[in-house]
This record gives structure tokens, sequence and C-alpha cells, in this order.
């Protein structure tokens, strides 16, 4: 009677028809499949219609707006309702001497119907990623290969100036010249403004040219502007800098109208004096490392000590409490168990929070710096390690201790011949796995604050200074690689 | 002389691995004990030396009792028994040599031995121990780079630096093959002709049992079951060997190694 009307449930809503034959594990899988992906998709169809108030409007909405995705869903829902219709039947009539068995093709639609709105839901978009690809280009480059800004040079300076007169008045006489000295002169020394008119149009100002000599030869040479309320900037013609290359004797002439700049009245009183400046910067001496290199390096080496004192400190910690949450140390006394159980929850609880979160706990108590990131790794260590180590210790061979004991040796004795050397593998083992992770999560424990690299790195990161991230990069990189060598090969050795 | 009176065992979770068992070893013998697994072959050889305590009955070691005695003279009674055991149980981090020394933790000075030093006289010991087994040259070896064999070659060694007057031998070559089996219980058998030290030795294969012992007990469910001399298990047939294992056991060794013990 019932097997013959299933199909009649599964109508009325998926799952309900299995459910009414007994299949229950299937049942609620398709049931709470389909509950879950109806409401995923009326959430998606309803932030495209935000402002549609019935069902009908919502659909008809996002149909609009998205029509290939939503016309896909409400496809998939239909096909999953035909199909879990035809699996009730297919399970209410078996084949003769056949298993039950319903429909691969009911479940594969649900998946499939989960997998689109998943799509949807983290907004994923292939063609952006292709199309902006460029544009990860510039900042990839800097990130990969940045030791440019990994060194630097001295720099040089040579300019000298010359008084510009604007309006009317007595011209500024010829500056001084030195021997020795880079000398600049102009012509003439008075002159207008540029200006703009009515409708917003530059007028140029009066031409003068600027004559230098002295300079060093064969070198490019800006040309800078000083107003009379002492604004300096570097003269553009058309857009560009200007910029002349002496000639072989180090002389130039270049020619620039008074270039306009906004004096408010009255702030200058007396004549309205300008000066033209010719300077010079070149790199001189030997190749140094460059500010942000030295900052990186410092750090490193303060995330490689943060990450070192926070596994010794872990360790002194987990050691004694280890015992403490080992079963067989434990066992016996209804004390005993209860402390043990103690141990265990909250060294899983302290474990599953990550030393990220316990590094912004640690920032508001002690502040920003290495120390906090030190406490944040201590925690997370401590339980972490206090877990293995109590493993460590459940885990020992009762065979050594046995015969140890039956020489007639003192419980002292026994502890230190035949539980202690089974103890020392896997605790130097542990520990030094978890120098490993603690020095790699010091590199990042810095973006929440507590010190070491993770923290320049950020920084240069928002500055959009991509090589200095880089080489921050790099070094992050090439110390854990190095470190996951390291302790791979001493763990190999000590088992 | 060990006597073993009224010896039961009965664990916290309320199994009876004894029950009321009662024999006596003279000095010089080689004892055997036959039973299946979870006859209460090991718990009966750990009662005897206190590794497990027992829950009832004496065992007078020369007149002694074993189970009154203090922590002070139960580890000078322990000094007089050897162990030796089916997994070997060295420490598989310590040398050859440490695990040897070991042996000679009841007689040294106990905070001496904790930062691992010995007199010279126990090295000297530890030495002669090694050579009787043919381990001279291993001994600076951690204990694990030694194949099974070897190893219980070292847990004999260790026995022996104990001078004990009983080895208490628990399935000593249960993980062995056939042909390791015969070497390590060769040794025993060295031992209790040549220095009259007494072995009481549990083991599972009948052939072995006919070539080694001087005399058999056999314990079924905790209780003695079978006692005789060596002329008895010679002329012990599969029925009575049945009676001991139970109705599915079978002979396991092959007929080479029966020692001509075949016509059984």
């Amino acid at each position: 009677m019932m097997p013959k009307f299933a199909w009649i449930f599964s109508i009325l809503l998926p799952g309900l028809g299995q459910l009414v034959l007994g299949q229950v594990q299937r049942g609620v899988f398709a049931l709470s499949g389909f509950l879950t992906s109806i409401a995923l998709a009326y959430w998606r169809f309803s932030l495209l219609a935000p402002r549609e108030t019935t069902l009908i409007g919502v659909l008809r909405r996002s149909l609009e707006r998205r029509p290939g995705f939503t016309s896909f869903v409400l496809l998939l829902i239909a096909l999953f309702w035909i199909l879990g219709i035809l699996d009730t039947l297919k399970l209410a009539h078996p084949g003769p001497g056949k298993k039950v068995r319903g429909l691969l093709s009911f479940f594969f639609t649900l998946s499939l119907l989960l997998f689109v709105l998943g799509w949807q839901i983290s907004e994923i978009d292939v063609s952006r990623m292709v199309k902006d690809f460029n544009k990860a280009m510039t900042p990839l480059n800097r990130v990969l290969w940045p030791w440019k800004a990994a060194v630097t040079r001295d720099t040089r300076v040579l300019s000298a100036r010359a008084e510009i007169l604007e309006g009317e008045g007595t011209p500024p006489g010829k500056p001084v010249s030195k021997p020795g000295q880079p000398y600049v002169y102009a012509e003439p020394t008075v002159g207008i403004a540029s200006k703009l008119d009515e409708k917003g149009q530059p007028v140029p100002g009066t031409i003068i040219t600027l004559h230098g000599s002295g300079f060093e030869p064969n070198t490019k040479t800006d040309i800078w502007w000083e107003d009379p309320i002492g604004s300096r900037f570097q003269v553009r013609i058309g857009g560009e800098y200007l910029t002349v290359i002496t000639d072989a004797e180090g002389k130039f002439s270049v020619q620039l109208p008074i270039p306009y700049s906004i004096i408010p009245p009255g702030a200058v009183k007396g004549p309205l004096i300008h000066y033209a400046e010719a300077q010079q910067i070149f790199p001189v001496g030997p190749l140094k490392p460059s500010t942000p290199f030295l900052e990186i390096v410092s750090r490193m080496v303060e995330t490689i000590v943060m990450g070192l004192m926070a596994t010794v400190l872990g360790i002194l910690f987990a050691i004694p409490l280890s015992f403490l949450a080992a079963r067989n140390i434990m066992h016996g006394s209804w004390i005993g168990m209860s402390i043990y159980y103690l141990m265990r929850f909250i060294m899983n609880v302290v474990r599953s929070i990550e030393p990220i979160i316990w590094a912004v706990i640690a920032v508001v108590w002690v502040g920003l710096g290495p120390f906090a990131g030190v406490i944040a790794l201590t925690i997370h260590s401590i339980a972490s390690l206090g877990k293995l180590y109590s493993e460590a210790i459940e885990g020992i061979d009762h065979g050594p201790i046995e015969a140890v004991q039956a020489t007639g040796a003192t419980k002292l004795q026994t502890i230190m011949f035949a539980v202690i050397p089974q103890m020392v593998s896997p605790f130097i083992s542990f520990s030094i796995y978890r120098w490993d992770i603690n020095v790699r999560m010091s590199t990042i424990i810095g973006m929440v604050g507590g010190g070491g690299v993770g923290f320049v790195l950020l920084q240069y990161v928002r500055l959009l200074d991509y090589q200095a991230a880089g080489i921050a990069v790099w070094f992050i990189a090439v110390t854990v690689a190095v470190l996951d060598y390291v302790s791979a090969e001493i763990r190999e050795r000590m088992i | 002389m060990l006597e073993v009176q009224h010896l039961t065992k009965v664990y916290p979770d309320g199994t009876v691995a004894l029950k009321d068992v009662s024999f006596s070893v003279q000095d010089g013998e080689f004892l055997v004990v036959i039973g299946l697994s979870g006859a209460g072959k090991s718990t009966l050889l750990r009662c005897i030396n206190r590794l497990i305590e027992p829950s009832g009955g004496k065992i007078l070691w020369n007149g002694i009792d074993v189970t009154e005695a203090d922590p002070k003279s139960l580890r000078k009674i322990r000094r007089d028994f050897g162990m030796v055991f089916q997994q070997f149980n060295l420490v598989h981090r310590l040398s050859v040599q440490m695990n040897v020394l070991a042996g000679r933790l009841g007689y040294v000075s106990p905070t001496k031995s904790l930062l691992y030093r010995f007199n010279e006289e126990d090295y000297r010991l530890a030495e002669e121990a090694l050579r009787k087994v043919g381990l001279l040259e291993m001994a600076y070896k951690r204990a694990r780079e030694l194949s099974g064999g070897q190893q219980q070659r070292v847990g004999i060694a260790r026995a022996l630096m104990q001078q004990p007057k009983v080895i208490l031998a628990d399935e000593p070559v249960a993980s062995l093959d056939p042909v390791l089996a015969h070497s390590i219980l060769g040794y025993l058998e060295q031992l209790n002709k040549e220095e009259g030290i007494t072995v009481i030795c549990s083991l599972h294969y009948l052939d072995l049992v006919q070539r080694y012992a001087s005399r058999v007990i056999g314990l079924r469910g905790g209780q003695l079951v079978y006692e005789g001399s060596r002329e008895d298990i010679r002329r012990m047939t599969d029925d009575q060997f049945k009676e001991v294992y139970g109705e599915e056991a079978e002979r396991i060794a092959p007929p080479s190694l029966a020692g001509g013990t075949n016509d059984a």
C-alpha cells in the first residue's frame, strides 16, 4: 500500500518519498540538501532583486539581471524534483532479484545545484581574472625580483641659483661666480610670470635664458624654481620636467618662461624675487644596503628570535603540564583523572585558537611589538606541545620499565633507565617541529602588531612599496625553506 | 629452593589469572611452564619477583616469603631473579653496554647510577656477560640496531649481570624463528648446566619443551593441570598435549626441530 504511493510524497517534497519507503539516510540527505539549496537560491535571488517584495517579483527581476544563473538554478531545482519522484518509483519497484537501488543522477543533480550556487556566492569571476592579469604583473614583478631596492648609493648634489624679479623695479645683478663652484645666471633678470587668462588658458610669461657653468660635464641637469613665498618645484614645460644635458665643459643654457605661481595678495612685502635653480644629482661611492633592506634584516632576526623564545618558553611550561595530561600518569585516582580531563580540555581549547588571534589579544595586553608575538606563540606552543608530549608519555613501552624493575632498580633508577630514554626522541622531535612552526607563525604574526617581519611587510604593502615588500617575502621564504630542511634533517637523525 | 603455595591473582577488572597454584622448584632445575595464551604463564612468572602483586598465597624463596618483603628486601630478592622477556624489552635508545649494565641497578648506589655511571667492576662484568653471549663487538651499538636474536642475547646478558640464582624467561623465543629459538634456549641450557642457575621458562612448542625441560608444569585457565618429569614429557602424547592446550591445539613446530622425538 505505502510503497505504491510513495511517489506522491516525493511530489510534495523531494526526499519525503524515500523517507516513507524507510530509506531514512537517503531521504534525510535529499530533503536537507533540497531545503539548503532552496534557501541559498532564494537568498541569492533576493540579493539580485533588493526592492522586490513578492516571490514572483524577485524571480522576474533576478531573471532580468542574471538570466543564465537564475534559469540554470531553477532548471536544476525542477530536475532534482522530477528525479526525486523517479528515484522513489525505482526504489518502490525493484527489479526481480535485484538490490534496491535508486538513481545516481538524483544526487548528482543536487551536487551540481550546490556547486552552481557556491560559484555565485563566492563571486567567482574567471573572465575578470584573465582580463586583469596585467594589473598584477607590475607588483608581481617587483615582488619576484626586488633586489634593485635592496641596495643604494650615496648621492652628491651640485646646484646653483639665480635671482629673477617679477614685475617692475631694479633688475637683480648677476650672481658672483666662484672658481670651482657651479654657477648660474639668468637673462633677462626681470619679467612677468606666466598667467591664466579669463578663459583659463595659459599665457606664457617672459622667456628667460639660464646660463650655467662649472657643472659636471655631460650630465643630466634638472631645473627647479622657487617662488617669492618659498614654494619650490621642478619646472615643467608641456607637462614634461625640464632637463638639460651639460656639454663637455660642464656648461649649458636653457630657455624657459617664468612659471606660473599663485601668490596671495599681501603675502610678500617688497619686490617679488624668484629663484631659478639648476641641480645635478649623481650617485657616488660604493653600493650599500638600502634602508628597507636593513630594516627587513633586523626584523627578520627579531622574527627568528621570537620563534626561538616562544619555543623555549613553551617547552619549559609544557613539560610539567604534559605529565598532568598523560592518562597513564594520572590514572588510578578520581582526582588524577579529573585533572587529566581538565588539562586535556584546556589544551584543546587553547590549541584551537590560532596564534594570530592570541596575538590580537596580546597586543591589547602588552602593546605592539615582539613581546606580544612571543606571548601569543608561547600560549599556543604550550597547548600544542603539552598535547604532543602527553601523547608521547602515554605511548611509552611498558616492557623496558618492567625489565629494569625486575633487576631490583629503585623507582628513580627505573625512570632514568627506562622512562626518560624512551621520551628523549619524541620530545626533541616535537620541540624542533614546534620551533619550525613558531618561526613560520612569527613571520605573519606581525601583521596584527605582534612584531617581526610581518609588521614591516604589511607596512610596505600598504605603502605600495612592492619592492621592499618583495625583499621581505624573499627573506621569509628562504628562512622557512631553510628551517623546514634543517628541522626535518635533525628530526630524522633523532628518531 | 622456590616454593609457590596457593598462589592466586585476580586483576582489578575481575579476571582470575591464577587460581590456587602450588608447586616447588629445586635448585638447578630447568622448569618449563606450558599453556595457552592467557593461561596465566606470564602472570605466574611476574608474581615470583612481584612485578605483579599476588592477590593471595605465598612464595617462599629459600624460606623467605617474597609476598611479605618490604621494598628494601624486595630489591635484594629481585637481584636473585634474572628475567628474560618475549619482546626482549631493551631500552632501544641506550647502547648495548648500557642495557647490560642496567642489570646491575639492583646492586649499585642509586645516586651514582642516575648519571649513567657504574664501577670499574661493573664494566668488567658487562664485558664478561657480553662475551658469554658472543656480542662483545656490539657493545657500543644502540640496542635497536640489533636483530631480534641479538637483542634477546643482550637480554640474557642483562639478566646475567644480576648474578642471578634463577632466570625467569617469559616465552623467550616466541618472537624468534626456530633456528634462533634453539640458539637462545641453548644459552639458557648452558647457564643451567654449567653455572647451576635454575631456569623457569614458559614455552609454546612441545618439541622445544621435550628438548630442554627437566620438568614441566601446565597451566590452563589459571590452574595447574599438569606436572611431569623429563621422562613424562618425552612420552607425552598429542592427547595429553591437548589436555593442556585445549582441543584446538596442534603441534606447530616442523618435524626437523623435534630433536628425534617425532615418534611421540
